[in-house]
């Protein structure tokens, strides 16, 4: 191989398609090899010849890219392996697990602030993204534009770019979005508004933390500490209490994804139902609880499920905001990054590989809890 | 009549101001990118708002084009990611036109392990791949970024791609093979070119997922002169600092996000369409 690193790759991929193409060939011959053994017309022949050469990218690909590696990381999240030592995986049993599930306080930390963002951001991402498509949903003109203005944070999504505006946006003393939350306090009647806010973000984030550290000694503390005076300011990344708090922020810019399917939901909405509605004089917001939001269900439904696989994977946000920021990390870790740090930073692959099969039974295991409890809130009849 | 009439009017408004409203706040973090990358440091870090520079400076954006690190990033990244689309749409449209085109033993099953693995979070499979990866001597290499999707990798991309390209009417397949073109043919001369749309949008999202990339990258290409965009611009941003470069550092997101606002502009269209309609009718 060429050690220029352009070269390099360029000729890889020159070879890996040439490896694709035989792989395809060999594999389409085969089922074309097994049709005739099974004495299947030349048509059916012919068909399993062309359906194998088309899709044998992908088998191949699953093979090599997926089946084999979750064999792999299997067996080694049984044993204790590490990279940089030469010494071939030695055998431990449910060790790993055991150390990660009963003893490890920096996963159970990363799995508790990874919930966090789940049953707080989530569904306030979902809301707001609701919000919007009802908006957008009163067909009027420039709606494309509105549109494109709320999807186009999803296209700029967890960019490293992008996150570190943010960053400099949240900055406690001198940022944006601080400096406009002092301005808001000149206004009569906001203070409160603002001052509540902080409040409850604070002592339910310190109550989080403390069934984190098993001690409640923080929220006491903030607690006692009473109402923020005025002129009090969120401490966005800087203090544990808010570092969980700036990831939802940006969960909930990017909620334009989650609208585009709710618009699809509205529009499917038979517009018969509302006119029928009205005329019995039916007020707009009755008409949103028994009409429009039952008939959401199943869009609501998908985003639930498609949101909940995507926050239990979140990484990036706190990668980007609180890498290198010690006091701070614990607070905001995710499984990703606990098992980001574990693999690649400590080389711990056997523990690495147990971990990631914690968060797949996770990941599966909610959505499989999901599609159960469908039949008790979906509505699939009206379709 | 009348009050009626006005109360509607007062509605639109009122819908209007609401939605101008939710488009500045959810626009703003570009403003103020673009802002900031004309300001000095110490506007940047200055207690008061400064929401336009009063004298404008380019000095971020003529140290960052002198910045040879930042210029060998964005090539890098050009690079990966021109590489990578082309190998992962071509396969992805092969694989597509599988499913969607060809009727052949074993297709529902293979079609169902396809979306299965949908729900196999990609990290769990990084660390065996890391070590293949690393038998194969393609640590410190771009190979480990660009070679997976050459396997068609992506199964919602490829569910998005089989929605469009099943509802081609099958006649066209049926007249092009009677005039005795083999399936090679067909797919790359009569349904390929029916299906621009999905593939614009997909291309768009391929893009899109490549562009933002962090983990892989920061996996794999440990050296400086191997830094796709996203690594290189989180190593601009250091804690240990004092002050932090603010202008510099968003100069670097105006130049990262350029590319992504262009092309977005561009496939809105099909984006937003096409998300919409094949998204959820299976």
């Amino acid at each position: 191989m060429p050690q220029n690193p352009y070269l390099n790759v360029l000729l890889t991929a020159l070879l890996t398609v040439v490896f694709i193409l035989v792989s395809s060939i060999l594999l389409a011959s085969l089922a074309w090899l097994l049709a005739r053994l099974f004495r299947q017309t030349a048509r059916e022949q012919q068909n399993a010849f062309a359906g194998y050469l088309f899709a044998a990218p992908w088998i191949t690909g699953f093979l090599i890219f997926v089946l084999v590696p979750l064999g792999f990381s299997l067996y080694w999240s049984f044993t204790d392996y590490r990279v940089t030592a030469s010494a071939p995986p030695q055998w431990v049993g449910l060790e790993n697990y055991r150390q990660l599930l009963l003893a490890d306080d920096g996963f159970r930390a990363s799995l508790l602030n990874t919930l966090y963002l789940t049953v707080l951001g989530l569904p306030l991402q979902m809301v707001v993204a609701l919000l919007l498509a009802v908006l957008l949903n009163q067909k009027m003109r420039g709606e494309r534009v509105f549109r494109m203005a709320f999807y186009l944070p999803v296209i700029l999504g967890f960019n490293t770019a992008v996150l570190l505006i943010w960053r400099l946006m949240l900055n406690t003393g001198t940022g944006i979005i601080n400096q406009l939350w002092r301005a808001a306090y000149q206004i009569p009647g906001v203070s409160e508004l603002l001052r509540g806010i902080i409040y409850v973000q604070e002592v339910s984030a310190a109550f989080f933390l403390g069934l984190n550290n098993r001690s409640f000694n923080l929220m006491y503390k903030v607690i006692e500490a009473g109402f923020p005076e005025v002129n009090r300011v969120p401490l966005w990344v800087q203090s544990p209490l808010w570092s969980k708090m700036s990831v939802i922020l940006l969960m909930v810019w990017g909620c334009g994804a989650m609208m585009l399917i709710f618009i699809a939901g509205l529009n499917n909405i038979p517009k018969e139902l509302h006119e029928a509605a009205e005329v019995d004089g039916a007020s707009p917001a009755q008409r949103f609880w028994k009409i429009t939001l039952p008939l959401l269900t199943p869009y609501i439904f998908y985003n639930l499920v498609v949101g909940m696989i995507s926050t239990l994977q979140i990484f990036e946000p706190i990668f980007v905001l609180y890498r290198d920021n010690q006091p701070l990390l614990s607070s905001a870790i995710s499984m990703v990054y606990y098992l980001w740090q574990k693999s690649f930073s400590h080389f711990e692959i056997g523990y690495g590989a147990a971990i990631s099969w914690v968060i797949l039974v996770i990941i599966l295991s909610v959505t499989l809890v999901q599609f159960a409890l469908q039949n008790r809130w979906v509505h699939y009849d009206i379709y | 009549m009348r009050v009626k009439h006005l109360l509607h009017i007062l509605q639109r408004v009122t819908l209007y101001l609401l939605l101008t409203a939710a488009t500045v706040a959810m626009s703003f973090p570009l403003f103020w990118m673009i802002s900031s990358s004309f300001k000095t440091i110490q506007e940047t870090n200055s207690p008061g708002i400064v929401w336009i520079p009063r004298q404008p400076t380019l000095d971020a954006y003529i140290s960052i084009f002198q910045n040879v690190n930042f210029l060998r990033a964005y090539f890098n990244s050009v690079f990966v990611v021109t590489l990578a689309m082309a190998g992962t749409l071509i396969s992805i449209a092969a694989v597509a036109y599988a499913f969607s085109r060809l009727n052949w033993p074993g297709r529902n099953l293979v079609f169902f392990l396809m979306l299965s693995t949908m729900m196999i979070p990609p990290q769990a499979l990084i660390v065996p791949q890391y070590v293949f990866f690393n038998r194969l001597g393609w640590v410190g290499t771009f190979n480990p970024i660009v070679i997976p999707g050459y396997f068609a990798g992506g199964a919602a991309m490829i569910f998005l791609l089989r929605q469009a390209m099943a509802q081609i009417p099958k006649e066209l397949d049926e007249a092009a093979f009677i005039d005795g073109a083999n399936h090679i043919q067909i797919w790359w001369e009569v349904i390929l070119p029916l299906s621009k749309a999905p593939l614009a949008t997909i291309a768009t999202f391929l893009f899109v997922g490549q562009w933002n990339n962090l983990l892989t990258p920061l996996m794999y290409l440990q050296t400086v002169d191997l830094y796709t965009l996203p690594i290189f611009t989180a190593t601009l941003y250091n804690i240990n600092q004092t002050v932090q470069p603010w202008p510099t550092i968003m100069t670097a997101a105006v130049l990262t996000t350029v590319p992504l606002i262009v092309l977005f502009f561009f496939a809105q269209r099909y984006i937003l369409d096409s998300v919409v309609i094949s998204g959820l009718k299976g």
